[in-house]
Formats: structure tokens, sequence, C-alpha cells
């Protein structure tokens, strides 16, 4: 009988990863170039093990270029996505179904930029999301 | 007695319910890896990655800086084994630069549909010369964009490894100058597990 009880334990477990949902993570600037918010997630491990060490903008031409230097604090490879959202300075977001998930994969322990360009003129905040 | 028959037929039914077919809509631009073929995903990051470095090249952002120029999208030659839609890449990368507002473009797909409307419009009889569009005053192309894109594929044992380079240029059509050019490389392994699920 006791072999069932850890037999079950795993299955929930096999259960439940496979159904985890996505880690996000979400910082954004303000139109003065403040970072307004901090970095959220609804899983804690992907969280725990990427942080954004840099974040920068700049503008090219009138269209918002963004920077972020990620850092995998873990000391194994981490394979992720990230998407960055553009938003309009009344808080629309721009061209929502355009901007995709872009694969990255990250040593054990090293930091890596991903780059940006707002889809126009009219962008000036962004968010950074992460999944797994 | 009676509880290892009840965990055993909750184990059926986790297993039957796994044999049952379910269509369901998915997040078109999340990570797609049902094989290493071409896929969605690819066609996202190529596109992303070559709108990205062009409206960040230097020569370009100065370029576009007063003005929209004209570009003709030229085919992508596919070099790779498998059948892709280029032009469904090059559709992506043409919404991106015109949505951007940086680039124009003209469509040499539908000359034939355009001179067939101008000679409705101006032979019929049926239209208002007054609203008629005029031939001879579209406006020509000032720069050609145009590509190739390939693969190189390896397969060893049980694992599969695919290479795919896409290559974009931005030719002036007048000088026949390179104005920008780039390229986004993809890499996609595929290994059997040892029990093959």
């Amino acid at each position: 009988m006791s072999i069932f009880r850890p037999m079950m334990a795993l299955l929930v477990a096999l259960l439940l990863a496979a159904c985890s949902a996505s880690n996000m993570g979400q910082m954004a600037v303000d139109e003065n170039g403040e970072m307004v918010t901090q970095v959220h997630s609804n899983n804690s491990l992907l969280a725990s093990r990427l942080s954004i060490a840099d974040l920068r903008q700049k503008k090219v031409g009138d269209l918002l270029y963004v920077q972020a230097t990620l850092e995998n604090g873990w000391k194994f490879r981490l394979d992720f996505q990230y998407k960055i959202k553009f938003f309009d300075a009344d808080g629309f977001e721009l061209e929502p179904e355009a901007q995709p998930w872009r694969q990255v994969v990250m040593a054990g322990r090293s930091m890596n930029s991903v780059k940006a360009i707002a889809p126009n003129p009219s962008a000036v905040q962004f968010e950074i999301w992460v999944q797994e | 007695m009676q509880r290892l028959l009840t965990i055993m037929m909750l184990g059926a039914a986790l297993v039957l319910s796994g044999c049952a077919s379910k269509v369901d809509y998915g997040d078109a631009q999340g990570r797609e890896t049902v094989n290493t073929d071409f896929g969605s995903t690819d066609l996202q990051m190529i596109a992303a990655k070559m709108v990205d470095d062009m409206l960040v090249f230097p020569p370009i952002v100065q370029l576009t800086q007063s003005r929209r120029p004209v570009v003709f999208v030229d085919s992508i030659k596919n070099k790779t084994t498998e059948h892709v839609d280029t032009e469904s890449i090059t559709d992506t990368i043409q919404s991106k630069l015109l949505n951007s507002g940086k680039f124009r473009f003209v469509d040499m797909t539908k000359v034939e549909s355009v001179r067939q409307q101008l000679d409705y419009q101006s032979e019929s009889g049926l239209v208002d010369p007054n609203t008629a569009a005029q031939m001879g005053r579209q406006i020509g192309a000032e720069f050609m964009m145009y590509g190739n894109f390939s693969s190189i594929v390896k397969r060893e044992g049980s694992t599969k490894d695919v290479y795919y380079k896409f290559t974009l240029k931005l030719m002036n059509i007048q000088t026949g100058i390179i104005e920008w050019a780039n390229e986004k490389e993809i890499r996609k392994t595929k290994t059997k597990s040892l029990f093959g699920l």
C-alpha cells in the first residue's frame, strides 16, 4: 500500500509540471524615461533565475529603441522566450499581434542583451515579458 | 483492495482521456516546435530581426528621416531542401516596415491587375474622367529588397540538426549599391529520447 502514495504524488507532480503556466517578467519605462514597474512573476522559478541587470532606451530617428541586459543567475543553461511590448502615450499597446516571442538560450551564469525597436513612432513606453 | 481498484480506475481514466482528440486555438505568436522544419516561430523571428536591424542602421535612419523611400520586393531565393513560402516572410517584413512609417512599397505582383483597372477607367467610358486614375503617374521604386534562404541539415543516429540562414539585402536600383544587408541564423536540433516518447 505504501508504494501507491509516492506513485500518486509523482503522477500529480508530472501532471502539474506539464501544465505549468508561463513565467512572466515585466518592466516598463514611462515617457520621462523613469522605470515605473518592477519584475513580476506568476511562477517563481524563472524569476529566481533570471533578472534584468540593465535597461536602456534611446530614440533612433523617431522610433523608440530599447535594450535589456538579462542575467542568468543559475549555473545551468536557461532556455526561455521574451517579448517586448510597446505602448503609446495613452497606454494602448501597439500592434500586439505583430510582436513575436523570441527565443533566447543563455549559458549558465551569463548575461545577454535583447533589443527591439518600436513598431511605429507613437511608442513611448515598453514592457519586457519572459516565459519558459 | 477497494482503494487499489479506485486508483487503477483513476489511472485508466487518465490514460484514456489522453487519447481523446481535441481542437483548440493557440497563441499564433507562441513558440512552435512540432518538428525541425521551418515553422511560424522561425518566420516571426526572421522578420522581427530584419526589421529591427534595418530600422536602426544609421544610414537607413538618415535616409528615412525626412522622406519615405519606395521599395520593390523581389523574391527570396529558397535554397533549402524544404518547400518554404518565402513570400510569406517578405510579406511580414513589408508589413512591419510599412507600418513603421519609414518605407513605402510597390507591389509588382499586381501590375497586370492595375493595368487592367487603369484601362477600364480610361477606356470604358463608364468612369468620370475627373476621378479616373491617370496612366504614367506611378512612382518608381528607389530600392529593391531581395535575399537568400539556405539550410544545412545533418543527421547522426537519432539526432537531426538543422541550420537556417536568411539573408536580406536592400539595393539602390539606380546606383546598384547595396545600402543594407543582414542575416538571421537559426539552429534547431531534434534528439529522440530513450523511450521514443
